[in-house]
């Protein structure tokens, strides 16, 4: 088995289950919040077999509007973190203006070893445009508010630009750009 | 030269390898499937008393259905605990009198229930139209396209079936729908 093959899994793992977690403990905390009424049903509708219930409409469109930020912020949050440290890690090897910087704002420890790859920024951000996806989609069918919708878009777009700029930076140390050396 | 452990290895390697890109593409899929299980629904609360024993809708309206020639496509829609809604096609038909039992209604509460019907068709086709129960006639529109309210009072525990009745003087030579409101509420005698 091929180390990137190993290496791909192991990383899904952790945002697969904050994807799961996220959603989870947003329904769970937004009930217990505000305190509201819902059951959970079992009945088996094609892939779906577990039914949260809610008695109106209203609180099932705030519950899962709430519970879809959730999910995202536990994803944009470390795929955001990565990205940013790839780029400054990257920066401060050719600027050392980014390690007075990283010394003021007491981030040393993010440019002194590279602990990130660039194997992870992307499966973190495929995971994070997956459920984008999600999100824009329910938002699309009024299952969710329209700002998580465009929230949700906003932040992956974000990481998909953070994304293309790592690779770039990473493609840039295998192949140089002449404008450097001139 | 790699020895016959390591030639093992590397084999054990490539067969999994195919399995290895099923457990990552499922890393994927099996989030997704989990999250949109998670998406809540809305459903209408089953009430709970106070002994916490689950209690049902204290009336319990039932489409009859079955097939007839001159009433087709009916459909009873639930709006809340008090209010239903009634439509049927009614097919063009010969002059005659025409019913069919449309709609059981059970009162599975403890006190009298009052039902208050109110329908009409969109486009009047001289037919009277009526309800009837056990052989009493409510009429709900007269050939003139005037409309009543008839009610029907329903004991505790009583189970009736509701029968729609047309009747028409001259052939009717096209379809029309008819629609009707119930509406549910406590019965309180009037002195």
């Amino acid at each position: 088995m091929s180390k990137l093959l190993k290496r791909a899994l192991k990383i899904s793992l952790t945002p697969a289950i904050l994807m799961i977690v996220g959603k989870f403990l947003g329904i769970i905390i937004t009930s217990l919040i505000y305190d509201l009424e819902f059951f959970v049903e079992n009945n088996i509708q094609g892939l779906l077999s577990i039914q949260i219930l809610y008695p109106n409409p209203e609180t099932t469109l705030f519950v899962n509007s709430i519970s879809n930020i959730s999910m995202l912020t536990l994803l944009a949050i470390p795929t955001l973190y990565f990205i940013i440290k790839t780029s400054i890690y990257q920066t401060s090897l050719q600027n050392p203006k980014t390690v007075i910087k990283m010394t003021k704002f007491n981030v040393l420890k993010w440019i002194t070893k590279k602990d990130t790859s660039f194997l992870q920024i992307f499966i973190w951000c495929t995971f994070l445009v997956i459920s984008s996806s999600v999100v824009v989609i329910q938002s699309i069918q009024s299952l969710s508010y329209t700002w998580t919708g465009v929230l949700a878009g906003t932040i992956s777009l974000l990481c998909i630009w953070g994304t293309i700029r790592t690779f770039e930076i990473e493609t840039d140390k295998i192949y140089p750009k002449e404008n450097n050396y001139y | 030269m790699p020895n016959k452990k390591e030639n093992i290895k590397k084999i054990f390697g490539q067969i999994l390898e195919p399995f290895a890109l099923g457990v990552l593409a499922l890393l994927f899929i099996i989030p997704v499937i989990t999250v949109m299980n998670l998406t809540p629904l809305t459903q209408q609360l089953k009430k709970l008393d106070v002994l916490g024993v689950t209690t049902e809708d204290s009336v319990k309206l039932t489409l009859v259905e079955g097939k007839h020639e001159i009433f087709t496509s009916e459909t009873l829609n639930k709006i809340d605990e008090d209010n239903y809604t009634y439509s049927v096609i009614l097919n063009k038909r010969a002059s005659d009198n025409y019913s069919k039992p449309i709609i059981e209604i059970e009162n599975k509460s403890s006190e009298e229930k009052l039902l208050t019907f109110f329908g009409q068709t969109v486009t009047n086709t001289r037919s009277n139209i009526s309800l009837i129960l056990n052989e009493k006639s409510y009429r709900i529109q007269n050939s003139k396209g005037e409309t009543y309210k008839p009610e029907i009072v329903i004991a505790p525990e009583q189970k009736i079936i509701l029968f729609l009745s047309i009747e028409n003087l001259s052939g009717i030579q096209f379809s029309e729908e008819y629609d009707m409101d119930i509406n549910i509420s406590p019965y309180v005698k009037r002195s």
